[in-house]
Parts: C-alpha cells; structure tokens; sequence
C-alpha cells in the first residue's frame, strides 16, 4: 500500500516525533505509597544470614562492648561481670586452702599433681609467698 | 573513559552485590533507582496504573531472587528488568486481550498553560490508543525505542533478536503509528507546530 492509497497522508517525521516526545517527556510518575511498599518488600528480601554477618562484620569489638554498656542496667551488668572476671582470675592464681582441700577429697588425690598425673618429682608446692 | 551508562551500571552491580551481603541501605537505593525505570515501562505497555503497579513488584520480586546468584558478567541489571518487565505485560495482555481493549489514560501536568496542557494529554491520549493497535513486538521496540530511549542494540539483547530485526520492527511500527494517527493530524494540532 502507498501513501497515494491512503485517504489521510501518514504524519510525518517531524509530526510523529512531537508526539513521542510529548510521551518521552511525560514519564508515569510512581506513587509515593507504592514505592516505600515496594521498599519495605525489599528490605524483607534481603538475605537473612547475610544481614546478620553484614551487621556483626561492621561493629568492632569495642562497638559491641559498647552497645553492651549502653543498654539500660549495662553498666551495672559490665561491672559485674568485670569483677567477677578479676576475682576469677585471682582465685586462679592463688587458690585459698579450702579449695585445695575440697578439690583433693572431690578426686580423692592427695596433691593437684596426682590428680593430673605429674610424677612426684614434679610435684605442685602452693606456698604463701 | 567508561560512559555514564556503564558507571551506572556497575553501579547497580555494586548495589546488588551488597544486597545479596546483607546490605539493607542497597536495597532501598535499588528500589529507589530501578522502580520507578520498570513501572514506567509496564505503566506503557499496559496503560493501567494498577496492572504496572503488580508488574512492578514481581519485577522487583524476581531481580531480589536472583540476587545471590547473580553474575557481575552477566546481561546489564536494567536490561534483564526490561525483559522480565516485558514478558510479564505480555501475559497479562494475552489473559486480558488488552490489545483491543479500552485504556485508561494518565493525566500528565507540566506544560504552562491549560490549553497547552490539553493539547499534550490529547496527543499523549491519541498516541497511547494507537500504540495498542500495533502488534505485539511493534509496539515494544517502538515504546522501548522512542519513549523509554533505549538503544537498538539493548532492544535486541532484550528481544534477543538481531539490531537489524529491531530496526524492521521500530519502522514498522512507526509507519503503522503514522497512518493510524493520520485522520487525527488536526485535532491534534500537529498542522499548527
């Protein structure tokens, strides 16, 4: 079919490019309400597991001993636990006699070292020094 | 020097990768950036706001799947969105056999005075009736060609046909846009530009 053929003459270039640019230039806008939907779905999507390590990877240590003391009652809790660690540690250095005592009768040895089977060359001395 | 186009796209590369990490800042700026790219494109191809809005999520539903598995040498993000975005308003208009169907129209204000902005929903509201006249892939490669701006070569890799298919396609369509909006040259104001 030629355009001689036609009853009305096919627009032009110029004339149909008007028309698309009239399109191009008017772009269906998103709604708001739908695109934070759409947000809100994605944020659901992201990788579970992958989040957790994403989220533990970026605090340092210090960050999540922080965020520990921050909480409320934390610094209650991390001075608990602080003293608690330092009379650990100071019972495990120098343990007083009872628990010697209590610790040979619970294993029925006479010395740590029995206990662990060190020779009696090698035996353990606790002195008060 | 890569062009914007690529920067873009490694870009969203980036953003998907730390998605799939965990990352939950990237999944607001990809929903962000590529929502409104593929509802625009649905809203097209369908002339439903409520349709473009479904297609738009299981759009973004797909991509959020394919998310872990994706390849940083694979199709470019958008343009594998442009094709999922496609091939589910193509079905949607073959449940609805939308294609003779009517079409709601969007109201588009931004031209300065009332007559201006009648004259440009008119046009708009015309072109939009004959673009459902066209077959199928005409009327695809046209509104991915002319109104979404893509280039031939992203068209055929969405199409996966030849550059030189798209060419064949985009002219048809045009001269089967011009013909149909012929009678309509006056009503139209096109005789006055």
């Amino acid at each position: 079919m030629t355009d001689k053929d036609l009853k009305y003459p096919p627009l032009n270039d110029r004339e149909l490019r008007l028309l698309l640019d009239a399109a191009q230039q008017a772009a269906p806008e998103i709604e708001a309400a739908f695109l934070k939907r759409l947000q809100n779905q994605a944020l659901e999507a992201v990788p579970r597991k992958a989040q957790l390590e994403f989220t533990t990877e970026k605090l340092s240590l210090f960050r999540r001993l922080f965020d520990v003391f921050t909480q409320p009652g934390g610094w209650l809790t991390g001075a608990g636990l602080a003293m608690a660690m330092f009379f650990g540690i100071l019972v495990g250095l120098n343990p007083p006699d009872a628990v010697l005592d209590v610790t040979t009768i619970y294993f029925q040895t006479e010395s740590l070292s029995d206990f662990v089977g060190l020779s009696d060359e090698m035996e353990l001395y606790w002195e008060n020094t | 020097m890569p062009t914007f186009d690529e920067n873009q796209n490694k870009w969203d590369a980036e953003l998907l990768a730390r998605f799939s990490n965990g990352d939950r800042d990237a999944a607001m700026a990809l929903t962000s950036r590529l929502a409104p790219i593929v509802f625009s494109q649905a809203f097209r191809m369908l002339g439903d706001r409520s349709e473009a809005e479904d297609v738009t999520q299981e759009s973004l539903v797909r991509l959020w799947k394919a998310a872990p598995d994706w390849k940083a040498n694979r199709a470019k993000i958008t343009t594998w969105l442009y094709r999922v975005t496609l091939n589910l308003c193509i079905d949607r208009l073959r449940k609805s056999n939308r294609n003779s169907g009517e079409v709601q129209q969007e109201v588009v204000d931004g031209t300065p005075s009332a007559e201006r902005n009648l004259q440009t929903t008119e046009r708009l509201q015309a072109l939009q009736h004959a673009l459902q006249t066209l077959p199928g892939r005409q009327k695809q490669a046209v509104i991915l060609r002319h109104i979404e701006g893509l280039s031939n070569a992203e068209i055929a890799d969405i199409f996966g046909i030849s550059v030189a298919a798209v060419e064949s396609l985009v002219s048809r369509g045009k001269r089967a846009l011009a013909i149909t909006l012929a009678p309509q040259r006056k009503a139209l104001g096109l005789e006055d530009d």
